[in-house]
């Protein structure tokens, strides 16, 4: 068979597309960060800045980076993985690079593994530089290459910086994004398809949590989310992940939450005096030049400093969430179920006091009168169009038939008490800490009841023979 | 070059049964033995399919290989044969392979039946104290429904049920009932260790009955397509002894009643 | 041709052929809206072989997800701007809205028009020895709705800027299909897809009823029915099937229609055919209804299954007759081979019940449809052997046609054989949904079908266009588009051993799956493989179309009637409208011998003195 040259030209052309294709298999998620519609509502120089003066987005780039280089700012209560720890010992391999002892401070545990060390301080500092052979024990570390600059005994280096957060960013991009979105503002290619929305984090607010009403989330309250899903959402339950990568997911969920109200606040500093809609109102008896000249001093002065100030409040509310201090314990143990207190239950239910009627509706079905009322956009003061309830995100916001036995933030006793004590953050379900405990166990009774009612509002059916188990005998 | 395309039709059968007896050594056959004795029942009828079909493989592709090689080394200017065909060689070829299918068919019928027909499921099966929970698959986790610890489970949620999400758990050594439900569209429940696969239909509850033979954590993933997150149906049912699965229903009822009082760790 | 010409003046049908046709025709009614068979036909062809490369590109954009799962997707990452803030990862339901509209490009725009609507077209009236089909208007009108359909389509999957077209799948089961809720494309897309659906199903239906009636009443004097080619028979089964198959899914098609309806007319039109109560997808207000969404599953089956066949049996016929001229012998078994197609057919009606194995039908249901599906294996299995009794003992012709015929018949070996698997219910509860399906069909309708359309587009492109392709394109073609598809879809048995379900964005997240990603790339090289290699194909064909090398009437030295008229035909067809004295596949025989050849055109009246005797 004769074979022509352009066929031959057409094989060669296939197999280099082919090892082209296998080559460039391993990139990783190519991707980039958007900034809020409030940085974008900014006058452009405030956004940009000049080339003297770091502008919002710069800010914000510099203390947190982009996808594919996350910037670790170690104020923030992020794990950002790797160990913190202080060179040794330093002596010369044959090949003359130098092998670093690592590890001499007290108390240090090292990793089983070490990719790279990076130091901050020293000559080096900002370097980092590839481990090639690593012995755990001794903590001797043999680079792969010679430093640019000389390592002193003392430095502070970081082995393996980062891994938690890049391998936190790598599930997040296989299991999150595609809802949540690259940035966390809960506008993924599937997320317009969703009811409700999926989690915009940006706003530091995650709805269900065990912390009080005015502290955020808890490392473990988000974990709970992850690992079990949130029933009656599209958000699933991740239960069979590996330890490690779901504790990177949430680390990287908490970096994208600190990253967006980081530049939340930021924006907040600016857009009373700058942003385009006060340009333009304030144009009218400004000179453009003055207004910028102010910027500038703003943002090379006050604004750099409120940086490390902001930076500072979200980095305490979110260390302090986590701590016991912030969690929700009940003062005494969940009131019996019975009868009794179901019936309580229902009339602190109706109550004008709690009025939970009001949305839930009289038999809880989710349909009170609040939910056919138009309410008031609170930033624009506009009526929505459609009625209902509506929260910080602006969806419409269903409160919850109590009829399904569907409890989106779990359905343990505690979990409906920390509902109730708490509020559902963002949502307009509100806080009912001032009220007595033993009354937040009495409707938290009543509710549990409420999918099993044999007629609306039957509190006289008998608690059934589960219930039964843990009634007090009437006393006679 | 005609010799060629004969050993070509030679060649790519070849080269496809050896890539079946490498299969198992790397890993491309089955993801483990069958963990179940129905699953041991359909391995055994697949293997004898296989091999009946593996026979007719190479009889009919060596076969096309044969007659190229015939055509691809005729002398030239030999004429073809002239012929429309034999009856006795449709005879043949039509008796003997319906002999097979009619073989294989029968063959599959006592397995189907006890793993589909109600009245033909194991004794075990039928007793009520067999259904151990209620698995609803939704858009895209398999939520777990157990009875309350000493009751039986009802089709409609009770007070006192146990929930969870993506983990079932069953006792090992007898045949166990769930019953398979969907609370949006179809899914299918799917072990592959455990050869059991029945898509949950909406407005059905299908009971599905298996047992498993040994200790051990399988995957359960969703077979049918259920909308964009099918792939993330990803859960696993664990196989325990009785009393393994009675002190889990027992933690569970513990969490599950949990109030917040006591240690917080209790609850995870 | 001498011989033949006094026997027709002698019957005075000299007539009747139509060269009176041949009054001046305008470019648009000659080449664009033409009720010539032969255009209607070459339209349908090219429109199949173009939307074949669609097809295909889309099945590249799946083999890539599952290669490289959630790597930045070539072209569609980012030409359409769709996924840029994702750096060109897609997204899960952009995922089943490929793998949905390959299977319904491949199915509907591909497969079933390339040979009831491309060959049906060109080769009934000039094998049956007629001059045009029975109903030319509507013969125009079955290729001119196909285009609604595909704009249908387009819309459908280009809605809301290509991120919600259907991902229900071609089988587009309830409820994912019905409520809109329930999946991203669940909404007008899918209404659309459904309206497209319809049209193709109306373009099927106006060429069945053409070419039955076509068949039945205009085959030339001497033509009977068991003196027709096997091209012919299977033409003819399939229009059956199509037309008495093709109401039931239209029907299916608007229950669906009307079901989905309710969400615009709540009041008017809200019917609940597939859809029970109490359903809460997406948060929505819980579904109130009656139905039951298994009754979709047992009338889309009702069609698809027949489908199977509609997308089979055509390519069997046509390769039967080029196997027989390729080996210069005649077909073995020539009245088993019509009588096993009309098995397939007769018991395709009562096989649909083996895609339901494990939908929850009742078991006794099982039971019957395994019968009847390990009996249709009997029909293929005769077809088999007569294939390769055809090729046996033969003055094998060795050019592309052969090899297209014979690779075939060794997929559809393959194909077959995988299939008793899943015809036996306890194995296929294991492979239901897994990717051994997606290899048995895919030998079946690529294997299969596809080989056989490549051999027919060879074979009869002389008498289409006047010239013919380059074998020795259509030879690199033939072997880099087999050891592709080979590449592609045998590894897929060994997946759906492995357990890998169909339809997974992304398998590796399971445990028990993670291994397979390296055969997964490997597959994914072989697709990209054989996709390139169509090229060769869709090359030779548009520039031997205007530069092949000139042929005569037959090239091939076949016994078929076509071969009497000129290449291309002439409006009309048959410059002499031909008789028929003989069976098409006396090739070789003793009376062809005396004519100091080895065919005998179906025209040929007996030669006096010569017996034809034959082994029977």
């Amino acid at each position: 068979m004769s074979r022509t040259p352009s066929l031959n030209l057409f094989v060669l052309a296939f197999l280099l597309s082919a090892a082209a294709m296998s080559g460039c298999s391993d990139s990783a998620f190519d991707s980039s960060f958007v900034y809020s519609p409030g940085t974008l509502d900014l006058m452009p120089e405030a956004q940009n800045g000049s080339k003297d003066v770091h502008g919002v987005k710069a800010l914000l780039d510099e203390r947190f980076g982009d996808p594919q280089h996350l910037e670790a700012w170690l104020k923030m209560p992020i794990d950002f993985g790797g160990t913190m720890t202080t060179v040794g010992e330093i002596t010369t391999a044959e090949s003359g690079i130098p092998v670093i002892k690592l590890g001499v401070e007290e108390g240090i545990s090292l990793p089983e593994q070490a990719g790279s060390i990076q130091f901050v301080s020293g000559a080096c500092a900002g370097e980092t530089l590839v481990v090639s052979q690593w012995d755990p024990k001794t903590g001797e570390a043999n680079l792969a290459a010679a430093p640019s600059q000389s390592v002193a005994s003392g430095d502070i280096c970081f082995i393996d910086r980062g891994t938690v957060i890049q391998s936190g960013r790598m599930l997040y991009m296989r299991h999150c994004s595609h809802c949540h979105g690259t940035s966390g503002d809960g506008n993924g290619p599937t997320a317009r398809y969703l009811t409700p929305k999926p989690r915009d984090y940006r706003n530091g607010v995650f709805k269900f949590t065990s912390t009080n009403d005015m502290s955020k989330a808890a490392r473990d309250d988000i974990s709970r989310v992850v690992k079990y899903g949130i029933p009656g959402t599209y958000m699933p339950s991740f239960l069979l992940m590996k330890d490690e990568e779901h504790n990177a997911i949430i680390e990287y969920v908490r970096f994208l939450t600190l990253r967006g109200e980081f530049e939340r606040k930021l924006v907040a500093e600016l857009s009373s005096d700058y942003s385009k809609v006060a340009l333009s109102s304030r144009l009218k008896d400004e000179k453009k030049a003055d207004i910028l000249k102010e910027l500038n001093e703003f943002l090379a002065e006050d604004l750099k400093e409120s940086a490390n100030s902001l930076g500072d409040e979200l980095a305490e509310i979110w260390a302090t969430s986590d701590t016991e201090e912030a969690l929700i314990v009940p003062s005494i143990a969940r009131i019996p179920d019975s009868t009794e207190s179901r019936r309580r239950g229902r009339e602190l239910y109706l109550s004008k006091a709690l009025n939970c009627a009001d949305c839930h509706g009289i038999d809880g079905a989710g349909n009170g009168p609040q939910t056919i009322a138009y309410e008031k956009n609170p930033t624009t003061g506009q009526l929505y169009n459609e009625a209902g309830l509506h929260d910080v995100w602006d969806n419409q916001n269903q409160p919850r038939n109590l009829q399904l036995g569907m409890y989106r933030g779990g359905r343990r006793p505690i979990d409906l008490f920390r509902r109730i004590h708490a509020g559902i953050k963002g949502s307009r379900m509100p806080s009912f800490k001032n009220t007595p405990h033993e009354d937040i166990w009495n409707i938290v009774n009543y509710v549990l009841s409420i999918p099993f009612e044999t007629e609306p509002g039957g509190t006289g059916i008998a608690p059934s023979a589960a219930a039964a188990a843990v009634t007090v005998p009437p006393a006679n | 070059m005609k010799k060629f395309w004969a050993l070509f039709f030679f060649f790519w059968p070849t080269v496809a049964m050896y890539c079946c007896l490498i299969a198992p050594s790397r890993g491309w056959w089955f993801p483990s033995p069958p963990m179940s004795r129905t699953g041991v029942q359909i391995d055994g009828l697949f293997y004898l399919i296989l091999i009946i079909v593996t026979i007719t493989f190479v009889g009919t592709q060596y076969a096309i290989g044969y007659v190229l090689w015939k055509g691809a080394t005729k002398e030239q200017d030999s004429k073809a044969m002239f012929s429309h065909g034999s009856h006795k060689l449709e005879i043949i070829w039509t008796i003997v392979p319906s002999f097979i299918l009619v073989f294989i068919s029968l063959s599959q019928l006592d397995v189907l039946a006890e793993i589909r027909v109600i009245s033909s499921f194991p004794e075990d099966a039928q007793k009520p104290a067999a259904k151990i929970a209620e698995v609803m698959a939704r858009q895209f986790e398999w939520r777990i429904r157990y009875a309350k610890p000493g009751t039986d489970l009802t089709t409609e949620p009770s007070p006192g049920d146990l929930y969870f999400v993506n983990e079932l758990h069953v006792p090992t050594g007898k045949p166990v009932v769930i019953n398979l439900r969907t609370q949006d569209v179809q899914h299918a429940f799917f072990s592959p260790q455990l050869r059991v696969k029945q898509d949950a239909v909406p407005g059905l509850v299908i009971p599905v009955w298996f047992d498993v033979k040994e200790v051990g954590e399988y995957d359960l993933v969703c077979a049918e397509l259920c909308g964009w997150g099918h792939y993330k149906m990803k859960a696993r049912i664990v196989a325990q002894s009785q009393g393994g699965v009675d002190n889990y229903l027992k933690q569970l009822e513990a969490e599950q009643n949990e109030d917040g009082t006591k240690a917080e760790s209790a609850a995870e | 041709m001498a011989t033949v010409t006094p026997a027709l003046d002698a019957h005075g049908h000299a007539d009747d052929h139509s060269h009176g046709h041949g009054h001046h025709q305008s470019f648009i009614s000659k080449y664009v809206f033409s009720q010539d068979h032969k255009i209607i036909g070459i339209q349908f062809l090219c429109t199949t072989l173009l939307m074949l490369m669609v097809g295909g590109a889309l099945a590249l954009a799946v083999r890539w997800q599952l290669a490289f799962p959630w790597q930045n997707m070539p072209v569609v990452g980012q030409l359409f701007g769709l996924f840029q803030t994702e750096g060109g990862q897609i997204s899960p339901e952009f995922y089943t809205m490929l793998f949905t509209m390959h299977a319904s490009v491949m199915i509907f725009l591909v497969i079933i028009p390339i040979l009831a609507g491309a060959f049906g077209n060109f080769l009934i009236p000039l094998q049956i020895g007629c001059d045009d089909m029975a109903f030319p208007i509507l013969n125009m009108l079955s290729y001119w709705f196909m285009w609604p359909a595909m704009v249908c389509f387009a819309c459908s999957f280009f809605w809301a800027g290509g991120t919600a077209g259907p991902g229900n799948g071609w089988t587009s089961y309830p409820l994912l299909s019905d409520l809109p809720q329930a999946a991203p494309g669940s909404g007008s897309p899918q209404t659309f897809w459904l309206l497209g659906l319809t049209l193709v199903g109306v373009s099927s239906m106006m060429g069945s009823v053409n070419y039955l009636t076509t068949i039945i009443n205009m085959r030339a004097p001497g033509m009977t029915l068991f003196r027709m080619p096997l091209t012919i028979w299977s033409m003819f089964i399939t229009a059956i099937l199509q037309a008495f198959a093709l109401p039931v899914l239209t029907a299916a098609g608007f229950m669906l229609v009307f079901d989905r309806l309710g969400t615009i007319f709540p009041t008017t039109i809200h019917s609940v055919f597939f859809i029970p109560a109490n359903i809460i997808v997406n948060n929505a207000e819980p579904t109130v209804g009656g139905g039951q969404p298994l009754l979709w599953q047992h009338l889309f089956w009702f069609y698809s299954h027949p489908a199977v066949y509609i997308m089979l049996l055509p390519a069997m016929g046509m390769v039967s007759d080029m196997l027989s001229c390729m080996s210069r012998k005649p077909v073995f078994g020539y009245k088993p081979m019509v009588y096993s197609m009309a098995a397939i057919a007769g018991l395709g009606f009562i096989v649909w019940g083996h895609h339901m194995f494990t939908s929850g039908m009742n078991p006794a249901l099982g039971m019957t449809f395994m019968t009847s599906t390990m009996m249709i294996a009997l029909p293929s299995a005769i077809k088999t052997f007569n294939w390769i009794g055809t090729m046996w003992g033969g003055d094998l012709k060795f050019n592309a046609v052969l090899l297209n015929c014979a690779g075939f018949v060794a997929m559809f070996i393959v194909g077959g054989l995988s299939g008793i698997f899943m015809a036996a219910v306890p194995v296929d509860i294991y492979f239901h949904d897994t990717y051994f399906i997606v290899a048995h069909f895919h030998y079946v309708l690529f294997g299969s079908t596809l080989f056989g359309v490549f051999g027919a587009i060879q074979f009869w492109f002389p008498k289409m266009f006047g010239r013919e392709m380059n074998d020795t394109v259509q030879k690199w073609h033939f072997v880099l588009s087999f050891i592709g598809f080979n590449g592609t879809f045998f590894p897929m048995h060994l997946l759906g051993i492995a357990g890998m379900p169909r339809r997974y964005a992304d398998p590796y997240l399971h445990g028990y799956l993670s291994h397979l990603l390296d055969m997964n790339r490997f597959i994914t090289i072989s697709a990209i493989l054989m996709g390139v290699s169509q090229f060769l194909l869709l090359g030779n064909f548009f520039y031997s179309m205007f530069r092949g090398k000139k042929v005569g009437r037959n090239p091939w030295n076949a016994n078929g009637l076509e071969w009497t008229a000129p290449s291309p035909p002439g409006h009309g067809n048959f410059d002499i409208a031909p008789i028929v004295y003989r069976g098409p596949y006396e090739y070789s025989s003793p009376e062809s011998d005396a004519l100091g050849q080895d065919y005998i055109l179906q025209t040929v009246p007996h030669v006096a003195g010569v017996k034809a005797v034959a082994h029977h």
